[in-house]
């Protein structure tokens, strides 16, 4: 048993997918050494459980990320078939029409938050029905995703950009990438082995995980990235799943992977999220295929209609692929840290992919850890109670933002989305922030918290593109200075036009970039 | 442009004016150089590592005017420094073929240096390769074995963190405002923190030279607000005639 005061020198994270290596290489960059002073972090994963392997999309944040922990952007990109992502594209969410679609672009509204456009876009869209969109009207990164262009040039340096960006990944290549990096670079000690069983000491704490052929495996904090099993905070802790499938009633994902026609295939730069009659499908374009799926409610579609949609969607290549049904439960722990151990991943939770909420959560979780490490285990029960709080704070938001996306669709073809609109369906707080927002747009006002997960511009960019408009007559005082606002459109259709015209497609630039390196500035 | 390779075969008659072969620097603003070139260039001009634009990589160049398509040190009939890169004066040759140390002299038949009436021949009275041809060649033989120890140094910067890029803001004597973007030079904490641990004489003389270089941008400037000035004397003659300034 551990004593309060006992010094914590060693991490055991448990399973090796992203979670596993981002966690194991953000501890160590920051508290290990490459000849495996200081903490020591050790990994184990079992080869014969394997990865889910669908979360393939990022946040910007992923760029900070890498390069803290000391990846180079290059090597990166070509190991792991990235592509660059520029945001979002929600097609036949507000309604089943054919040209039904908005942009969440990675580019704040410009001019935001010094001057908020949404007001003067809401009077503008008013008196006049044929104004363009808002994410087209403030930014002009939704002109670059309609073309396939790259977000950055051959001279831009790594992890700078042109317009702001995320990635596209290969999971399963990403768990390899960052492995090799954390147990060469970082000094991270890997272990291969099946976990038998985990063992607690006397009060409680995690004492061991014991392994079939490496035996038993001490450490101070052990940190749970066993995925959907959460084999340590779940099964062996006890910590209860909180089910949020009352709000959120997407529980199955059919997802294919499809090749492109050609080589030369163009590379779309976004996520493309199309509606369908139970759910919504997921389009990622990596550099050598597609990635695809369908995640649909099971409590509103049978599994044959939801193939034959997932179907008309892929086209006639899907005859040839082989779809992989994944049973998924929205929801979370009820705590994320209990005694000596710390869930990231789906060990901790999982959502719908709607707006790539996993892999950053796993940043923004292994960040904290690596940035909190608690030097004694009395200290680990202070940093543990920050840390759940904070959690538990961005599940909440995360998942309103994800209801925000279905409550305002007019969709009327399914149950699916009649459903998503019963208020007892919403949670209060976003209900509550709807009613403000129907006179004053989402601002820093409503974002007071310093680990808020979207910018008041996401909710812009979804709350209009969806239709719902902010009542501009209560925005006098946000009118106030229209030829400021006049400069801020023209800048936004300016930058349009010049960077549609330097700016090479994605798959050029990819295309290049495995002859071509970023430099480092 | 048209390249093909130089031979005695086809070219033996062919003839060059040097003057109009140095005026097609006239709208150049940059010109690429060699690591053996660095120290004499930078007396004269800001020498910057500049990114390819295909391929993202640096090299090295001397900055002749504040924007593009203008040499500030073109007087109208030859390039005032007292030394000349050697990319201006090796043309209308280039170095052809995948490889550059094999040494393929190729021209250029659309050169406008290219004059039946040019002072310089290709091959002399007796037969030989006239003086001028041996001189292009030694220059395109310069080039071609300084792309190496060019990168070398490159690559030495870039690693040290050496490189960082150099943002002007420049205000002429008219109120115009220039900022030249995707320029990159040596940062003086940088290469102090470092100077130990380069690894000879030459490297620190080579680095200090491109850094000690950037104080060049101050002639340039000089250079531009002259032809500012020379440009409103032109429009105004009362005022100031651009011949009495020259």
């Amino acid at each position: 048993m551990a004593a309060m005061t006992t010094p914590v020198s060693s991490v055991c994270i448990v399973g090796g997918g992203s979670a596993g290596w981002l966690t194991a290489a953000l501890i160590a960059a920051r508290h290990g050494t490459p000849d495996g002073g200081g903490l020591k972090v050790t990994l184990v994963e079992s080869r014969r459980i394997g990865i889910v392997g669908v979360g393939e999309g990022t946040w910007p944040t992923m760029r900070n990320t890498l390069r803290k922990v000391g990846v180079s952007e290059t090597d990166f990109l070509r190991f792991c078939n990235v592509s660059f992502k520029q945001g979002a594209k929600f097609a036949g969410w507000r309604t089943e029409s054919p040209d039904d679609f908005y942009y969440h672009p990675l580019v704040l509204p410009e001019g935001f938050p010094t001057l908020d456009l949404a007001p003067y876009w809401n009077a503008q869209v008013r008196d006049d029905a044929a104004t363009p969109s808002f994410s087209d009207s403030v930014c002009f990164q939704e002109t670059l995703c309609e073309h396939g262009l790259a977000p950055k040039l051959i001279t831009s340096p790594e992890y700078g950009g042109v317009a702001n960006y995320a990635y596209h990944l290969d999971a399963v290549r990403f768990a390899d990438f960052m492995a090799e990096h954390c147990v060469t670079k970082l000094g991270v000690h890997h272990i291969i082995d099946e976990v038998v069983a985990v063992e607690q000491a006397e009060d409680g704490d995690i004492a061991v995980v014991v392994t079939r052929d490496h035996g038993a495996i001490t450490a101070d904090l052990f940190v749970d990235c066993s995925g959907f099993s959460s084999l340590l905070l779940g099964e062996t802790l006890g910590v209860p799943f909180r089910d949020c499938s009352d709000v959120l009633f997407i529980d199955r994902a059919l997802a294919v992977q499809v090749p492109y026609d050609d080589a030369g295939a163009p590379i779309v730069s976004h996520t493309v999220s199309t509606g369908q009659k139970h759910g919504w499908i997921w389009d990622i374009g990596l550099q050598n295929r597609r990635g695809v799926g369908y995640v649909y409610s099971s409590r509103h579609a049978s599994g044959s209609s939801v193939e034959a949609e997932l179907a008309a969607y892929v086209g006639p290549a899907f005859d040839r692929l082989s779809p992989r049904e994944i049973t998924i439960r929205s929801g979370h722990r009820a705590t994320f840290w209990k005694r000596n151990c710390v869930a990231v991943g789906l060990a901790a939770g999982f959502l719908e992919p709607l707006e790539a909420s996993a892999l950053v959560l796993i940043e923004l979780s292994a960040d904290f850890i690596a940035a909190s490490m608690p030097a004694t285990r009395s200290a680990m029960e202070i940093v543990a109670r920050r840390f759940n709080t904070m959690t538990l704070y961005r599940w909440e938001r995360i998942i309103e933002f994800l209801k925000l996306h279905y409550m305002l669709s007019e969709r009327d073809d399914t149950a699916f989305w009649r459903d998503n609109r019963d208020p007892a369906t919403i949670p209060q707080a976003l209900q509550d922030q709807l009613e403000l927002w129907r006179h004053v747009p989402p601002g820093e006002q409503d974002f007071s918290s310093a680990h808020e997960m979207f910018p008041a511009a996401s909710y812009q960019y979804v709350l209009y593109g969806m239709g719902f408009r902010t009542d501009p007559r209560f925005a006098a005082a946000a009118l106030r200075d229209p030829d400021a606002a006049r400069d801020a459109f023209e800048r936004n259709a300016a930058l349009k036009r010049r960077l549609a015209a330097t700016l090479p497609t994605n798959r050029a630039l990819l295309d290049t970039l495995a002859r071509h390196r970023f430099q480092p500035v | 442009m048209n390249l093909v390779q130089l031979s005695r075969e086809h070219h033996a008659g062919l003839r060059i004016d040097p003057a109009r072969a140095a005026a097609t620097a006239a709208t150049v603003h940059l010109v690429r150089i060699v690591r053996s070139e660095i120290r004499k260039a930078a007396a004269h001009y800001p020498l910057f590592l500049i990114k390819d634009a295909e391929t993202g990589e640096f090299h090295l160049a001397a900055l002749m005017g504040l924007a593009p398509h203008e040499n500030l040190f073109w007087d109208g009939s030859t390039i005032d420094a007292a030394y000349v890169p050697l990319n201006v004066l090796r043309q209308p040759f280039y170095i052809g073929g995948e490889d550059a140390l094999a040494g393929v002299i190729c021209v250029d038949l659309e050169s406008p240096a290219l004059d039946p009436a040019g002072s310089c021949a290709i091959v002399a009275a007796d037969g030989s390769d006239s003086r001028y041809i041996l001189q292009v060649q030694a220059m395109l033989g310069d080039l071609a074995r300084g792309q190496a120890p060019t990168q070398a140094l490159v690559a030495l910067a870039v690693s040290l963190k050496l490189v960082v890029e150099i943002t002007l803001d420049i205000t002429f004597d008219d109120g115009e405002r220039c900022t030249p973007a995707g320029l990159y030079g040596i940062d003086q904490r940088m290469l102090a923190r470092h100077h130990a641990t380069l690894p000879d004489f030459e490297t620190a003389l080579d680095l200090s030279a491109l850094l000690l270089s950037l104080e060049q941008v101050a002639g340039l400037v000089r250079r531009k607000n002259r032809r500012i000035a020379d440009e409103a004397a032109w429009f105004d003659p009362g005022v100031r005639t651009p011949t009495i300034a020259a």
